[in-house]
């Protein structure tokens, strides 16, 4: 009876709860979108990361990472693919022999990381062969193919097939170069990493350098959730187990602090807007709870005077503001969660965006993500804030006695 | 059972350079299965008093005794405890909730109790009947008449089976039909069931049909007949 009551109650002013419960729907989609467009940005920014520079796992030899000297190569790298071998959670891992170098051309020269890979394990552990838009990924056969971006084709003006000189200081520190002869030009979401890399076969590397062995070993592992490094800590703990501690074995999130950090900032970043738009929407609602309560003052007075108990009339008023928070969250979750869906199809064109976020590693279209738990936390969050707007005008009507209250002009 | 007040006063706005007395040094006593009317001009006390010694306002000095209990020191959940199960009223002005149907109404005073469903649905509709509103028992009050609002305000009052019923003004609203119809129930109900019945009222036509009359002038009673 009393939620009959409180539900009828509601739609006593249609007008003014229908334009409450369209504010709040249209506040949500907004937020909602909002918090699925940051959570898909900054999911891209990470997945992209992953994918491209740290995998999950990655392997150096200590004075490498803050150093990279051609001599510092893994100890025993061996030992450590051959454990791999055996991990299920891995699902491939690329061995790079890794030196800072000049690529230049006839036109002009740039300041290079030279990327020695293994051609079938490096495809397997980075989307880099199917990113590449002109020729093709690094050939087995021929002599000293070399892959490019497209950025640093244009800087150097080379096409396929075009000839360029890699040089850069081998293991005795002497300058050693050879020519090379682009076969691909690539590009990632990353325009930094793209003016940074480029691709040769390790073998021609190591030949050059005079010494064997990889710099680097990534390990790309069975996990989609990028929100947590909770696997790539585990797969890391085990190669530490088995590797020379001369080794440095790191996580993604210990490789790039900044994804760390990026994941840290999303959820208090998600409750700010989510906390912005709550904080509007509760003044709306304790006006309209102000409004409609104290419209009735005389009315609570008769409830009160035919022996309706004060904490009855306390849960009619909290009864009528959930249901106004539960109906205007609902809406406005189904129409976001439709929104969102319908993004996940067509996808947000980020336009002239996509520009400046592409330093970041951010596709040029975005999918909008939101978890089930936070709609979950925003419907909870949205019928508590209702509860706690209507606190204030039910307790003034509790202190009212009921011939005052029944005396109350409205 | 009885209600007892000793000299009850009310006194509004008791703090300010004009006090206004509406009930002053008031002896009274009324019998249960009464059927009183209190006599006035507009403004003597009468809708104070009734409200008093209903339980709906507190005097600013004197008791208002019911059954023995001082309802005046009675703690608010108690007090409308108290008034839920002794005392039905029924306001000038109907005062339903415009929300409910008829029905609804009555039910809902009785769910207050703590009554069954069933059992509040079968004793609202058995009431509404003997008002004559079987017809109308699932329309809301705004698609009622005066009159048939005033009797779903009626059978409200009287759904919780109360001991004493308040009725301020009841007939201002009602022509002379109307009047007769609502005072036979009442009259009825305080035969055959000995409800007591305090209406307040300056019509000729209620004040003939009651036994005792108390006559209110400027908050002081000025004659208690019984005739
Ligand atoms: N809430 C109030 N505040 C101040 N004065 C009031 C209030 N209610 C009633 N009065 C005054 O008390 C007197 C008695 O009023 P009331 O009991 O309503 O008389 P009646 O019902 O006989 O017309 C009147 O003078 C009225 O103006
Ligand atoms: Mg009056």
């Amino acid at each position: 009876m009393l939620i009959k009551l409180a539900w009828r109650n509601l739609w006593r002013n249609k007008l003014r709860t229908s334009i409450m419960l369209s504010a709040m729907a249209f506040g949500l989609i907004g937020v909602v979108t909002m918090i699925g467009f940051m959570n898909g940005m900054y999911g891209n920014m990470i997945d992209n990361a992953i994918s491209w520079q740290t995998s999950h796992v990655q392997v150096h030899h200590q004075g490498f990472v803050d150093n990279p000297e051609i001599n510092l190569t893994i100890v025993e790298p061996e030992r450590i693919t051959a454990d791999l071998a055996k991990m299920s959670e891995v699902i491939a891992w690329s061995e790079r022999f890794i030196v800072d170098g000049m690529v230049a051309s006839a036109r002009s020269s740039r300041g290079v990381r030279i990327n020695g890979v293994d051609i079938d394990a490096e495809a397997r552990v980075t989307p880099i062969a199917t990113s590449v838009k002109a020729g093709s990924w690094l050939p087995s056969e021929g002599r000293h193919p070399v892959v490019v971006s497209s950025k640093t084709a244009q800087r150097l003006r080379l096409k396929l097939g075009s000839k360029v000189v890699i040089t850069f200081s081998d293991a005795d520190k002497d300058v050693t170069g050879a020519a090379f002869r682009v076969s691909g030009i690539f590009s990632t979401p990353s325009t930094s990493f793209d003016d940074g890399n480029i691709y040769v076969r390790r073998s021609d590397l190591m030949a050059m350098a005079g010494i064997e062995g990889s710099h680097e070993i990534a390990v790309l592992l069975d996990d989609s959730n990028s929100m947590s490094n909770a696997l790539a800590i585990m797969v890391r703990d085990k190669i530490r187990l088995i590797t020379s501690n001369e080794n440095s074995v790191r996580d993604w999130q210990q490789i790039q602090p900044m994804l760390a950090s990026i994941i840290a900032q999303m959820g208090p970043s998600n409750a700010i807007l989510l906390g912005i738009f709550v904080s509007a929407m509760g003044f709306g609602v304790v006006n309209i709870m102000l409004m409609s309560v104290f419209e009735r003052t005389r009315e609570f007075g008769v409830l009160m005077a035919v022996g309706m108990q004060k904490h009855k009339v306390f849960a009619l008023i909290i009864f009528e503001t959930s249901l106004l928070g539960v109906t205007g969250a609902t809406l406005g979750l189904v129409s976001s969660l439709a929104l969102v869906e319908l993004l996940q199809i067509t996808g947000i064109p980020l336009g002239n965006m996509a520009e400046g976020l592409g330093a970041f590693g951010v596709d040029t279209t975005l999918y909008p993500q939101v978890a089930a738990s936070e709609y979950r936390y925003i419907f909870i969050t949205v019928v508590l804030v209702c509860v706690l707007a209507a606190l204030y005008p039910a307790r003034q009507i509790l202190k009212q006695r009921p011939v005052d209250a029944m005396a109350e002009k409205h | 059972m009885s209600i007892q007040t000793t000299q009850l006063r009310k006194t509004y706005n008791q703090d300010t350079d004009f006090p206004v007395h509406a009930v002053k040094q008031l002896d009274l006593n009324i019998e249960q299965g009464e059927f009183v009317a209190v006599m006035g001009p507009s403004g003597s006390g009468k809708t104070t008093l009734l409200n008093m010694i209903g339980g709906i306002d507190i005097p600013s000095a004197g008791t208002v005794v019911i059954d023995g209990i001082d309802i005046c020191s009675l703690k608010d959940q108690a007090l409308i405890a108290f008034r839920r199960d002794n005392i039905g009223f029924i306001f000038q002005d109907y005062s339903l909730l415009p929300v409910l149907t008829a029905l609804e109404n009555v039910e809902f005073v009785m769910q207050l109790q703590g009554h069954s469903e069933k059992e509040c649905r079968e004793r609202a509709i058995a009431l509404l009947n003997q008002v004559g509103l079987g017809d109308q028992l699932h329309k809301i009050p705004s698609k009622l008449s005066g009159g048939q609002q005033q009797r779903v305000a009626v059978a409200r009052a009287l759904a919780p089976s109360p001991r004493f019923v308040m009725a301020d003004e009841p007939t201002a609203n009602l022509d002379a039909k109307s009047t007769a119809e609502l005072l036979d129930i009442m009259q009825q109900l305080n035969e055959k069931e000995g409800t007591t019945f305090i209406f307040s009222t300056h019509d000729p036509r209620v004040i003939k049909r009651a036994r005792r009359v108390i006559v209110f002038e400027d908050g002081q009673l000025t004659e208690d007949r019984v005739q």
